[in-house]
């Protein structure tokens, strides 16, 4: 049996679709989890990008207060996997299951395009496909994605040039425990080669690779 | 207040108006709504013969999908508040695809300005981000022409099962009208009779500008979507220009019956307006389905999930009748054929002259990859051919087929001759779908004119180009929209058809850049007779694998190298000099026999060359 995936949905979300059909192409049942719900029972908790709540607090604010963050905190805390991606990273840091801040890119407007970026650690349930200090292609697509330090975050992905004005060219950190991973790019947008390049899909079938092999985290 | 049709209305009432009726029909009897000058050129335009008709352009893609595209001006606006402005123009349209049914799936804009208004930019940025539909395209067209008067056009795409598009007309009596969607405000009353005047006038003020709110545009596009998957849906019809008035009067006019509509159960944002205020405005993100009244309960519930406003605002009834109603009182009663047959302008007679010398009148050259970096052009991951090449190319989820679509004008032509820039913009936008591999399927046509009682001639000639080039193309034109009196202080806007055009790929057979020599090849003149040879070399050399671009002014390609380099290639070529229109191409091939198969009578230079980065 495929394991579950679920594919959370706030109101503004606009990846959800995207993501879904990433984690079929990549071997996942997905299922999408509405701002109502629960991600209990779940192999995998997806938190795809977009404008939830139209951005118009915070980007990610009013989401990370949604009773279906609750649930993504009390299943991260159990040492489930999570993957916030763009929108979702940003949910992630309002939510404090990540350090650090996401602000404005420094050129001061949105950012649609293909960047070049290194795998700096590949001991997690992410990345473990690639190589370290390996070079993918991923897109971004985002206003407000300058991340800022706070601490000694674990730094997973880097940008291999400045494009947003990120700390350290950050472009994706893990938790402490390694069970969550934000990342500004979007590897549900890079799953097949008709639309570019295919880097994307080692990720999901890292996380794949990951609890077919029964690991747990801690 | 001036009502240019006073005489005419009081003549089909055959009574005095009412001040209500007077405000009313100064929004419907609008070009914005009416048509009332375009109406009769548009008639003569090739229909789709495979077209499915409705509010938009419907046409096969497969067996099981197809694809409905149109293109809006909301230049008025923009001009008077570029943010706001842009931004619902790109809303607007959206809905009106949805309304067919179809989820949108793309969108495009053709800008025109004098000088680059980041405004406008970031309307469309913003708003188009948000909503989840890929902006994969446009044009940036910079000069003092447009500097009052900046053209605002935008372009939608969206995909449907073929057997699933939804009539945008009343069915029968006792259905019911369910309005859902944003609150009602004061914005955007006289939106469309200002957007049908020169901008001096007196309509002006940012009092007619709707303001958008994306977060809702998403949630109603959801919600609707909803609607249908449930099987809800009986008719529909986004609130536009003329808002609830003139959604609900075409939704019972188009099925041949009359509709009575409460305005006192419309969600209001200011309480104190008064009801023809409700029934003029044009406040954005609503919509008006029509269901039985068993079903209406289910759709007001999804709307309030998706945290939206909604209310049951009426019924289709069979006397031919429009009436709106506002606690008890009738506010207005008419003829609904009045209301949706509004006075037409006749056809003004036009011949063609010979093809003009044409000058070269610079239009800036904005680097086009600037502005769209700033559009999510890659959102629904369906976008297989980026902007920056000409077209782009999308893919439909499950089908072996997809689209090409571009939006593409002559404005520089069309100030020193009407017809031949938009026979010519039309041609080129052929001959840029066929570089990518694509076969034509139809046209969306956005009229951007001054004035046309003062000039009707140049409208005549604009409407007589289209015409002619469709007809030599063999390519239908299957929607459109006309935005006139583009004037300010009496100064007209160049005449500028924007074409959006929309081709059928077979995804197997796409070529996306590679390596290769570069050549140019063609003549620096532009003919039919040349445009025909062109055509038929694009189709040989694209299946032999050559990856070929159109560009209508080849002075600076800067935009080409820099999508090349996005790719991990690099573009060397030498300047090229052309013509204002000429009938050539650039070709990017890896195989020299492709090109020693070329017909020795036609132009062929090596410019450059593509390598890897």
């Amino acid at each position: 049996m495929n394991p579950k995936a679920a594919v959370v949905v706030y109101p503004g979300t606009n990846c959800d679709r995207d993501t879904y059909y990433a984690l079929e192409l990549a071997g996942f049942t997905p299922e999408y989890v509405d701002w109502h719900g629960d991600v209990k029972g779940y192999d995998l908790v997806v938190l795809p990008g977009g404008f939830s709540y139209g951005d118009y607090l915070r980007a990610g604010a009013v989401a990370a207060r949604e009773p279906v963050s609750k649930s993504v905190r009390v299943y991260a805390e159990r040492g489930g996997l999570v993957l916030g991606i763009c929108n979702g990273f940003q949910v992630l840091m309002e939510m404090g299951l990540l350090p650090g801040g996401l602000l404005e890119n420094t050129s001061g407007t949105f950012i649609c395009k293909w960047v070049d970026l290194e795998i700096t650690d590949t001991d997690n349930p992410f990345l473990s496909r690639f190589k370290q200090g390996g070079k993918i292609k991923l897109p971004i697509a985002h206003a407000f994605g300058r991340y800022v330090k706070v601490g000694d975050p674990n730094v997973a992905l880097r940008y291999v040039e400045d494009v947003n004005g990120s700390d350290e060219k950050i472009a994706g950190i893990l938790s402490e425990g390694k069970n969550i991973f934000g990342l500004m790019p979007h590897p549900e947008r890079a799953m097949e080669k008709l639309l570019g390049w295919d880097y994307g899909k080692n990720v999901f079938l890292s996380i794949l690779d990951w609890i077919r092999g029964g690991n747990r985290v801690v | 207040m001036s009502f240019k049709y006073y005489d005419e209305l009081k003549k089909r009432l055959g009574r005095e108006p009412t001040p209500v009726e007077i405000e009313a029909f100064t929004v419907m009897w609008s070009e914005h709504c009416g048509y009332s000058h375009t109406k009769k050129y548009i008639k003569m335009l090739p229909k789709a013969e495979n077209a499915i008709q409705g509010n938009a352009g419907v046409l096969p893609i497969d067996d099981k999908w197809a694809v409905v595209f149109k293109i809006e001006s909301h230049n008025h606006p923009s001009a008077v508040e570029p943010y706001n402005g842009a931004a619902t123009g790109v809303g607007g349209i959206i809905r009106d695809i949805l309304a067919m049914g179809a989820r949108p799936h793309a969108s495009l804009d053709s800008l025109h300005m004098g000088d680059v208004t980041e405004g406008i930019i970031r309307g469309i940025s913003d708003y188009g981000n948000s909503i989840g539909v890929p902006t994969v395209g446009g044009e940036l067209r910079i000069s003092e022409f447009y500097k009052h008067n900046p053209l605002v056009n935008a372009m939608a795409v969206g995909i449907v099962e073929r057997d699933k598009v939804i009539p945008s007309k009343a069915s029968y009596t006792g259905q019911v009208i369910v309005l859902f969607g944003g609150a009602t405000g004061r914005d955007g009353i006289h939106g469309a009779s200002f957007a049908s005047e020169d901008l001096e006038g007196e309509k002006a003020t940012k009092l007619s500008i709707q303001v958008g709110d994306p977060f809702m545009e998403k949630q109603l596009i959801e919600a609707f979507l909803k609607m249908k998957e449930e099987g809800l849906i009986e008719g529909a019809q986004d609130l536009g220009a003329g808002g609830v008035l003139s959604a609900t009067s075409e939704l019972a006019s188009a099925g041949w019956l009359g509709a009575v509509v409460y305005l006192d159960r419309v969600p209001l944002r200011e309480s104190d307006m008064e009801p023809w205020e409700i029934l003029i405005s044009e406040s954005q993100e609503r919509m008006a389905v029509l269901t039985s009244p068993e079903k209406a309960e289910r759709i007001m519930e999804i709307a309030r999930y998706y945290l939206l406003e909604t209310a049951v605002l009426g019924e289709i009834i069979q006397e031919p009748v429009y009436r709106a109603v506002y606690k008890d009182e009738v506010i207005m009663e008419v003829p609904i054929s009045v209301i949706t047959n509004p006075p037409l302008e006749d056809v003004y007679p036009y011949t063609p002259g010979e093809i003009p010398e044409f000058k070269h009148i610079p239009f800036e050259k904005v680097e086009p990859s600037n502005v769209y970096f700033q559009y999510d052009y890659m959102v629904g991951t369906d976008t297989v051919l980026p902007p920056g090449f000409g077209p782009a190319i999308m893919r439909i989820k499950g089908s072996e087929y997809g689209y090409s679509v571009v939006t593409h004008s002559r404005g520089d032509l069309g100030y020193q001759d009407a017809y031949w820039g938009t026979y010519i913009a039309t041609l080129e936008a052929v001959r840029k779908t066929l570089a990518v591999g694509a076969e034509p399927l139809g046209i969306t046509d956005c009229i951007n004119y001054g004035d046309p009682d003062e000039n009707p001639e140049g409208l005549s000639a604009m409407m007589h180009g289209l015409k002619d080039a469709c007809e030599f193309a063999g390519v239908p034109v299957v929607s459109g929209n006309a935005s006139l009196y583009n004037t300010t202080g009496g100064k007209p806007i160049p005449p500028t058809m924007v074409i959006g055009l929309v081709g059928k790929v077979k995804l197997a057979e796409i070529v996306k850049p590679h390596e290769g020599d570069v050549y140019v090849i063609g003549w620096d003149r532009f003919s039919s007779a040349y445009e025909r040879v062109i055509w038929n070399v694009i189709r040989k050399l694209h299946s032999c694998g050559c990856f070929i671009m159109a560009p209508s002014h080849m002075e600076s390609l800067q935009g080409y190298q820099r999508t090349f380099s996005e790719y991990g290639y690099t573009l060397h070529i030498d300047k090229i000099s052309a013509a204002p229109a000429h009938s050539k191409i650039i070709v990017v091939c890896n195989d020299n026999r492709c090109i020693e198969n070329v017909d020795s009578k036609i132009p062929v230079v090596k410019v450059g060359v593509v390598e890897k980065a």
